[in-house]
């Protein structure tokens, strides 16, 4: 803790003094504390003055005090009376142990209130915290999306400092695991893939990437990819929009149900069913867009037309592909074009009418907020439509936007507890619905409160005791509200899977290596030249030939026939060497058995559909949130027989490695365990286990039964 | 130690999984009688002809817009391919890439004119043939393999119920559980991928029987219904991995000869290791083939692919009708939109969603029929429009099920096999 912190506590600890009572006043109810740590006590100073607090731990000669608002104050010890100075020395701490900042705890404890009170409602109690063991191994697939290696498992398991968790949590929150783990979620949620409008869309990806590894505000990001002007190869941010070029509606569609969870899917056709959105109002949002243009393919061929005698067939075909490629691009007309539909059926409005923006409101006093009240002043100053698109961008991502602060507070509740506060997490239109609209309300003012700084926000929730909690054992039925007794049990995405699989077999080097292909490909491939000339698109091509010759097995190369076992043999050769730069980051990733042992964030997305990857359930990037968490006989199939086992239970393998050298059966079989499950084993496992050692079983068998067994690929 | 598990003789692999799974797993090896499809409760429509007649679907899915005029609807005005239609055995013309088709299997044939979407798209339109529903950003729909595994039950104990050969998984099971995915076969040459251990038999008798031990504690900690799924899942694979079954996926079990007469390709290959599958006990199996999206050169492309196919379903026609098959198998032969009727700048055909044609053929299918037409162009449609929900409700009616029947998915919508299109009776018998 900075010195700086060290004063503040100092001084709120001396102040909050005089003001403690040790009776609450009647009206507070007595029972509940605010992060459900039970055992107050009155604590006294050796100037008389008395504060009721749970004890949190002692360090560096500091005493940690919890006061019923949730605020953590810190004490130089020996400022206690004697008695109490005595009692602390023998104290458990209480709750989390000792937290990273006052705020933070705080703000983590009022999270806590807000969940126990929908307990309470319910007639549910919370569940016990989770031993140290389940914490570690769900925090790092959480924060860092992988599963702790056995030495961080044993760091942590061994640290005997009251602030551990916090400690670990600020630790995996500021790593590249992080930024890794949240581009995963990003890219399924996004739509994010390799592939798109016969394009590379390397530069959007490598874009998200970067705003996430700067950790720039969510709103702020979400602004630049609705109001990116230029050309794919140029601006990455433009990819969000010319992922779906040709089909403005749809896309507008799924950014109303990711970024607001406006649930208005069926309002693109007909009048919603249940949520009052109607067809007319999708169109009336869909005019904000309407005046943005993006390339269009046929038109970049023409360029060509001239040339394709001199060029030959093949060549013009690439060069076609060439031109595909530099038609991506996106730019604001003067006038917005967008009509209703040839099949438009409703009374106030005909087919082919013009549609005039208008921004949809969810409560009735919504167009007084800020937002609605910029965007109409934005609108009455325009001469023409080529800003449209920015007066949406503002609306929607402003702080005082209706949703979309709660939207992303939900998506990233969800993304750690397993179930979001309102389900599905794409249709918010009635917050009142969910399991506890008080804490979606409060959760949507922490985001703005934070500044949509996504670390920060996930920093709060793993400080929870919520997030603490053992996971819950019971079923969840479908439909019924749940009130988070703890997080739920949740399988491994196919990326934490997948990334874990990495961290066994090559330990915590996982992060090593970043795929970089935006750079190279945007460079070959951007036309800058002003007249297209058989020269210059022979240069290109030439160009375009040299970089699938260097960067094969990076993504680059085609889908053709026999592309897999090419990969898997270079993949091989590969094997022998890896290479380094000076900053001692892999140049190429590890690899073994034909796996790229990099990151799932690092590899194509998506991966081809028979990758580890794919099978465990990532998704194919066409369906917005659409990885899958469930098994397949195929699935286990790739489990039991597939790569991964193969390369996994062998010795190439670090985590089987590092067991085979231990001297002891016993000294074995923990380290295994520590590797896979982050724990020891116990009594009862040890002997069972033995008894297979003693019949001829290897390391390697073990890891094989480790890694296909349900606690492995399950998170408590 | 790369011992294969399935060359092994077959009665030794039976002990030895017979073995293991009672040890292990706590289920007996019987041959389980599967539920007939006609079983199913309350069907109102069961009296319309052809219900429930197709307990099996060889679905062939052709993989970038199928020229209709080249294929189905030839036509003999200006837009007319490169080949001149050929008479057929039956009452009509079929394109000139198709010619064992036409001369020996067009009266076993239905021939739908009239097909019509909105989407010019390839995935959405691929997305669209498969479920019968439009594409949203939102929802997954269910091919009708997946459906029928919902109405009417597994096909097989061992074998799975549905099968994509030559593609992935996705358009699969929907908004259903993942079990009634397809199983996807990616290459029908190399069978079922991951079906053969890595270590010898014993050696995984043995880390089997420890999974089971060790891993118990967890499981019966936690009431968690995916968690329940996968130990179900694992035991299904052992199950499937200890069957005769297995030898499904085994093209090599045939003779060459057979094996040449589909075509020596990923798409004939795919054809025949359908059969053998449907032959089984596996109740839907997708094929598809590439290659149809013919912007240019179309009667380059269209020799290669229209050979392809013609020979592959010949054969596969034949085939059925000589094993007893071809009497409760429905093909279908489908693609997600035609070609247009002008032929481009690039001696190619584009995009045509307006109208194109879809084939069937076995099962309840009325053979020699013709249903509805496109214009003199083959530019739209000139009579009995026929969309991709009537389409899918036909063949779900053919398979026994109920068009009408309303099934709620896990959000809360209705649903219903073919989204409420209608059932073409005229093709069904």
């Amino acid at each position: 803790m900075n010195q700086r912190l060290t004063g503040l506590l100092a001084l709120a600890f001396a102040s909050a003094l005089p003001a403690a009572d040790p009776t609450p006043p009647p009206s507070q109810p007595v029972i509940i504390a605010p992060d459900g740590n039970a055992n107050f006590r009155v604590w006294t100073n050796a100037t008389g003055r008395k504060v009721e607090a749970t004890f949190r731990g002692i360090e560096s000669g500091n005493i940690f005090l919890q006061t019923r608002d949730g605020y953590v104050y810190r004490l130089p010890l020996e400022n206690l009376i004697p008695e109490d100075q005595k009692l602390a020395q023998t104290l458990k701490p209480e709750g989390l142990g000792i937290p990273k900042d006052p705020g933070l705890a705080q703000a983590a404890a009022v999270i806590d209130k807000g969940v126990l009170m929908g307990l309470t409602k319910a007639g549910q109690k919370p569940n016990p915290l989770a031993s140290d063991e389940q914490f570690i191994r769900r925090v790092y697939l959480d924060l860092a999306g992988r599963i702790p290696t056995r030495e961080e498992t044993l760091a942590f398991l061994n640290d005997t400092s009251s602030s551990k968790r916090a400690n670990v949590i600020d630790t995996l929150i500021n790593d590249d695991g992080f930024s890794s783990r949240m581009y995963n979620y990003f890219s399924d949620m996004l739509r994010v893939a390799d592939d798109a409008q016969k394009a590379k869309f390397f530069t959007y990806q490598e874009w998200l990437k970067e705003q996430l590894v700067k950790n720039r505000p969510w709103n702020e990001v979400v602004r630049d990819m609705l109001v990116a002007d230029g050309k794919l190869l140029e601006n990455g941010a433009a990819g969000y929009l010319l992922r779906d070029r040709g089909m403005r509606l749809d896309n507008l569609s799924l950014t109303l149900s990711t970024f607001l969870g406006a649930n208005v899917s069926c309002a693109q056709c007909h009048d919603h069913p249940f949520a009052d959105w109607t067809e007319k109002q999708f169109y009336e949002m869909a005019a904000f867009f309407g005046a943005s243009e993006a390339g269009e393919r046929n038109r970049a061929g023409g360029a060509l037309r001239g040339l394709r005698e001199e060029l030959g067939q093949q060549a013009y075909q690439q060069a076609r592909r060439l031109m595909d490629v530099n038609s991506l691009s996106i730019k604001d007309g003067e006038k917005n074009d967008l009509v209703l539909p040839a099949d438009y059926k409703y009374k106030d409005a005909k087919p082919g009418d013009a549609v005039k923006p208008k921004l949809i409101v969810w409560g009735k006093d919504d167009h007084r907020l800020r937002c609605y009240q910029n965007a109409e002043n934005a609108m009455k100053k325009a001469d023409d439509d080529s800003a449209m698109r920015e007066v949406f961008a503002d609306w929607m991502t402003s702080p005082d936007n209706p949703r979309f602060a709660m939207t992303i507070a939900n998506r990233l509740w969800k993304l750690v507890f397993g179930v979001g506060i309102k389900e599905p997490v794409t249709d918010l239109d009635d917050p009142n619905s969910a399991s506890n609209p008080a804490l979606l309300h409060h959760l949507a003012n922490e985001m703005v409160r934070l500044k949509f700084d996504l670390r920060a926000y996930m920093r709060l929730l793993c400080n929870t005791q919520t997030y603490q909690r053992e996971a819950v054992t019971a079923e969840l039925a479908m439909g019924e509200p749940f009130y988070f007794p703890g997080p739920t049990l949740r399988r491994m995405t196919a990326e934490q899977a997948w990334d874990s699989c990495v961290a066994l077999a090559i330990g915590d080097k996982v992060d090593n290596f970043k795929m970089k292909r935006a750079d190279t490909y945007a460079q070959v491939m951007n036309l800058t030249a002003s007249e297209v000339t058989v020269d210059v698109i022979k240069e290109k091509l030439d160009a375009m030939q040299a970089m699938r010759k260097t960067v094969a097995g990076f993504g680059f190369e085609g889908k053709g026939k026999g592309a897999a076992k090419k990969k898997r043999a270079m993949a091989k050769a590969a094997n022998a060497a890896m290479e380094t730069d000076e900053e001692g980051n892999f140049t190429r990733p590890e690899t073994m058995g034909g796996l790229v042992l990099a990151r799932a964030s690092e590899l194509r997305q998506p991966e081809r559909d028979d990758h580890f990857l794919r099978m465990f359930g990532q998704s194919d990037r066409q369906i917005a949130d659409s990885n899958s968490e469930e098994g397949s006989v195929p699935q286990v199939l790739m489990l039991m027989n597939g790569d991964a086992q193969d390369v996994l239970s062998s010795r190439q393998a670090l985590a089987v490695a590092t067991a085979e050298k231990q001297e002891s059966a016993q000294a074995q079989v923990e380290s295994l365990y520590l590797s896979f499950f982050s724990r020891k084993p116990s009594a009862d496992e040890l002997k069972t286990i033995y008894a297979d050692i003693e019949g001829g079983m290897k390391p390697g068998d073990l890891a094989w039964v480790l890694f296909n067994s349900r606690e492995f690929v399950f998170v408590q | 130690m790369n011992s294969s598990f399935l060359s092994t003789d077959p009665v030794s692999r039976r002990r030895f999984t017979e073995q293991l799974a009672k040890t292990t797993l706590g289920v007996t090896l019987l041959p389980h009688l599967v539920p007939a499809a006609d079983t199913a409760p309350g069907i109102d429509n069961k009296t319309m002809p052809g219900f429930g007649k197709a307990k099996n679907v060889i679905w062939l899915q052709m993989i970038g817009g199928m020229s209709h005029i080249d294929t189905l609807d030839p036509k003999t005005g200006d837009s007319k391919g490169a080949r001149d239609p050929i008479q057929t055995n039956a009452d009509y013309q079929l394109g000139g890439y198709l010619p064992t088709l036409a001369k020996e299997h067009a009266d076993k044939l239905a021939i739908i004119r009239s097909m019509t979407s909105k989407t010019g798209v390839h995935a959405s339109g691929q997305y669209l043939m498969r479920t019968g529903y439009e594409q949203r950003g939102t929802i997954k729909h269910p091919v009708l393999g997946a459906w029928a595994q919902e109405l009417l039950g597994k096909s097989s104990k061992t074998l799975p119920s549905s099968v994509c050969v030559n593609r992935g998984p996705e358009h699969g099971n929907g908004f259903f559980t993942a079990a009634f995915s397809p199983l996807p076969i990616h290459d029908p040459e190399a069978g079922l991928q991951y079906s053969t251990f890595t270590a010898s038999a014993d050696v995984m008798s043995k880390r089997l029987a420890l999974l089971n031990k060790i891993d118990a504690p967890f499981r019966s900690k936690f009431q968690d219904s995916n968690l329940k799924a996968y130990s179900d899942f694992y035991d299904d694979t052992l199950k499937l991995l200890s069957s005769e079954d297995l030898n499904a996926f085994k093209l090599t079990d045939e003779k060459e000869e057979e094996r040449e007469k589909y075509g020596k390709n990923k798409f004939g290959q795919g054809c025949m290791l359908a059969r053998r599958l449907i032959e089984r006990g596996v109740r839907f199996v997708e094929v598809t083939q590439g290659g149809w999206d013919m912007h240019n050169d179309i009667d380059d492309a269209m020799e290669e692919n229209g050979t392809i196919i013609d020979t592959a379903i010949s054969a596969l026609l034949s085939d059925l009708q000589s094993r007893g098959m071809l009497a409760n198998t429905l093909i279908v032969l489908c693609s997600e939109f035609g070609r247009g009727p002008t032929i481009n700048s690039r001696s190619g055909r584009d995009h045509h969603p307006k109208v194109f044609s879809t084939m069937l053929a076995g099962g309840p299918i009325k053979g020699g029929t013709i249903y509805g037409s496109s214009d003199k162009d083959g530019s739209a449609v000139a009579d009995k429009q026929t969309t991709i929900q009537d389409f899918h409700s036909t063949i779900g009616h053919a398979m026994g099920m109920d068009v009408n029947q309303v099934v709620m998915s896990p959000s809360n919508r209705p649903f219903t096999v073919g989204d409420k299109g209608e059932v073409i009776a005229e093709v069904l018998a």
